[in-house]
């Protein structure tokens, strides 16, 4: 493969990356939530192939064989569960609505542009167009989080920003040395257990997963 | 060895609170007794620098203590020790009474134990990743702590501690992963390119712009988790709803590993940038924590609140002394460790007012003096220390940080900050004056209820008094090493 030609394709794959993260934001139901994350997830695990398979770089397959088992087969499922748990649908009344956050989405995408300028700069590797795109992935994740107010949301915002950061490992360098990857991996698998168990509890205990009715400790 | 033996010795300690079938104070005794043979590993690790050595172990020198990481991890396991020692007897008590079950309890010292370790592998890896993945480690680790005794403002404090500080987190792995992207451009990938050890020593031919997107990443990642302002809203609930042993080590000694590793990078940055910029940043970051505690302090009705805003004041303060070159720099360290030692003295004190009183507010506590006359003399001493006032360790920083400041050519900010800790000294007078004096509710019982347990405290009170009269020559030469490393 050309290199002009897997340049085009990475960035390709790292647009399709942010556009499923920016559909998140235009879309109401925790369900489909749920579902934009795991496409996600699968179009990352694409791109790492590809990575891999350009680059030659064996340990990357371990990447994506581990992303796709967890972030698009395993985190998936267990998130459907939890709503299924919950009971409630339908994410009502985000803090900034929807023409709103998706023109943040655009500015933040377009600061994500201009804060990277010199990483895209001094990098020769033929990856370096997505650079900037994942960076947008990890500002629209925590668009997502601070914009939402359904437990379960933020940890779909969480779990996008993760993505974008894993993007960006993988765009920047091949992929950081693989004990700090699995490292990493094991946090964030463990992180995200710890909050689901949490929604379980807050839905216990106030009867609603809208973070916005916890609101005892202001100050 | 002594390395291994600092991990492995919190992480054997878990061990059987792990697959005991139910909870025996024995898991809390080994639980004490393994932080403290953590702490006299950390002290050989110091003894080890001081001798001019720097311990390592590993590939690469995967695990290494210098004179940096020797003070971070005394700071970290005394702190564990003397919480874990007190909170064995204490927890108990919170049991008899009906807040906690033996089921908790045992998860208690599992966790606690792992989050121990954590923070010994934050402040030991050489490789920043793995010290990146030790410090969200921690997060996990604590995240069930807060919330042991179920209540809906724990469940709160938790929801926000563990999303805000896995996003902080996150961050400084962005940070983390620019670094990186700017070492293997430069030098090209190489098996230890993650090492501190090699980062610092190659930084001076890496890209300036790229070191510095990957510092205002590093500084709000870790920052949050450290509790600087404007970060740090998830830090005064998670401090005041955790049980008090909790309290005492998140800000004794986690707020420090994360300032630590914003340290660590900040050695990275000044190599490849010039001094300027990082201290520039942090004395930003620093100046806002303090208007933040300054301001808030005011108005707080929970004396456990007060105790997590006046972590926030101190982390500014250390923040501010490592913008400020060599000598704000050893002052920074000294106030870190004083107020290790005066914050989970306060803290954990903080356990048995709740107890006697029942009630975090400060409006229900009057007359602890006359109601528990060695813990009110306790929390009063660890106040007055907190406020920087002699014969106390924090004195001695302020001043020397102050004088650093002058120093460094800045007093229009020394100024500000003499005027900030001024109206922060006002108003937590005030709060203490009106818990330690006056008369106590009708229905509080009179006396200590385990005037024993408070023991473990002295070491607290002792370490205040030496570094409030006179600094060991040891601890200062260990310090002077410690800033060393830190110079550019």
């Amino acid at each position: 493969m050309s290199p002009a030609l897997f340049s085009q394709l990475c960035a390709l794959g790292s647009s399709l990356v942010l556009i499923t993260g920016i559909a998140i934001l235009w879309r109401h139901s925790l369900a489909v939530y749920i579902d934009y994350f795991a496409r996600q997830s699968f179009v990352f695990v694409l791109v790492i192939l590809g990575v891999a398979a350009y680059a030659g770089e064996a340990e990357l397959y371990l990447v994506a064989a581990m992303v796709f088992l967890f972030k698009v087969m395993l985190i998936p499922r267990i998130l459907r569960r939890v709503r299924r748990h919950v009971g409630v649908d339908i994410e009502v009344r985000p803090y900034v609505n929807v023409p709103a956050s998706v023109a943040l989405a655009g500015l933040l995408t377009l600061i994500a542009y201009a804060v990277t300028r010199p990483v895209v700069e001094i990098s020769g590797l033929p990856t370096r167009a997505g650079i900037p795109l994942a960076l947008a992935v990890v500002f629209v994740g925590l668009l997502i989080v601070v914009s939402r107010r359904s437990a379960l949301a933020q940890i779909v915002g969480f779990l996008v920003l993760e993505n974008g950061i894993a993007l960006l490992a993988i765009l920047a360098t091949y992929g950081v040395p693989l004990i700090v990857e699995l490292g990493a991996f094991l946090d964030v698998l463990l992180g995200f257990l710890v909050m689901q168990v949490f929604v379980y509890r807050i839905r216990e205990t106030f009867d609603t997963i809208d973070v916005d009715r916890l609101s005892g400790l202001r100050h | 060895m002594l390395l291994v033996a600092l991990l492995l010795l919190p992480l054997a300690a878990a061990v059987p609170a792990l697959v005991a079938p139910r909870y025996h104070p024995s898991i809390a005794a080994t639980s004490a007794a393994a932080s403290g043979a953590a702490f006299l590993a950390a002290l050989g690790l110091a003894r080890a620098n001081l001798r001019g050595g720097v311990p390592s172990i590993g590939p690469e020198e995967f695990l290494r203590a210098d004179g940096l990481s020797a003070v971070l991890a005394l700071v970290v396991s005394g702190v564990a020790c003397v919480s874990l020692w007190f909170g064995a007897g204490y927890l108990e008590r919170v049991r008899d009474h009906g807040g906690l079950d033996d089921a908790r309890l045992r998860r208690f010292y599992v966790l606690t134990n792992l989050f121990v370790a954590t923070m010994l592998l934050a402040v030991t890896a050489n490789n920043v990743g793995v010290m990146w993945v030790a410090v969200e480690g921690t997060t996990i680790a604590t995240a069930f702590l807060i919330g042991l005794e179920h209540s809906k403002a724990a469940l709160e404090a938790s929801w926000k501690y563990i999303l805000i500080g896995s996003i902080g987190i996150a961050l400084a792995f962005v940070g983390t992963v620019l670094g990186y992207f700017d070492f293997v451009q430069r030098v090209g990938e190489a098996p230890h390119a993650l090492h501190w050890t090699v980062l610092a020593r190659l930084s001076p031919g890496l890209n300036g712009d790229v070191l510095r997107l990957a510092f205002v990443f590093i500084l709000v990642g870790y920052g949050t988790k450290a509790g600087l302002a404007p970060m740090h809203t998830w830090l005064p609930d998670a401090h005041s709803e955790a049980p008090a042993p909790i309290s005492a080590m998140m800000s004794g000694s986690l707020l420090v590993v994360a300032l630590y590793a914003v340290a660590r990078w900040k050695v990275v940055v000044d190599a490849g940038v010039g001094p300027g910029y990082a201290g520039r940043m942090l004395i930003l970051f620093g100046l806002a924590s303090l208007v933040l505690a300054a301001v808030l302090l005011i108005r707080q009705s929970s004396y456990k609140r007060m105790l997590a805003y006046s972590s926030v004041e101190h982390i500014g303060l250390m923040c501010l002394g490592l913008g400020l070159g060599p000598l704000g720099t050893l002052a920074a360290l000294l106030h870190m460790i004083g107020h290790a030692a005066s914050k989970s003295l306060a803290f954990l004190a903080s356990g048995n007012l709740l107890e006697a009183y029942g009630s975090p507010r400060i409006a229900s506590v009057r007359g602890v003096l006359g109601v528990l006359p060695w813990t009110g003399a306790l929390f009063l001493v660890a106040a007055l220390a907190l406020l920087g006032l002699p014969p106390f360790g924090l004195f001695v920083s302020e001043v020397m940080l102050v004088r650093a400041g002058f120093l460094a050519g800045r007093p229009w900010l020394m100024g500000a900050v003499l005027a900030l800790l001024v109206a922060i000294f006002l108003s937590f007078l005030g709060h203490l004056h009106r818990m330690l004096f006056g008369i106590p509710p009708a229905d509080v019982r009179p006396g200590e209820r385990r005037p024993l347990g408070l023991l473990p405290l002295g070491f607290n009170v002792a370490v205040l008094l030496a570094l409030g009269l006179v600094v060991p020559e040891p601890l200062l030469r260990l310090l002077r090493l410690a800033a060393g490393v830190l110079r550019p």
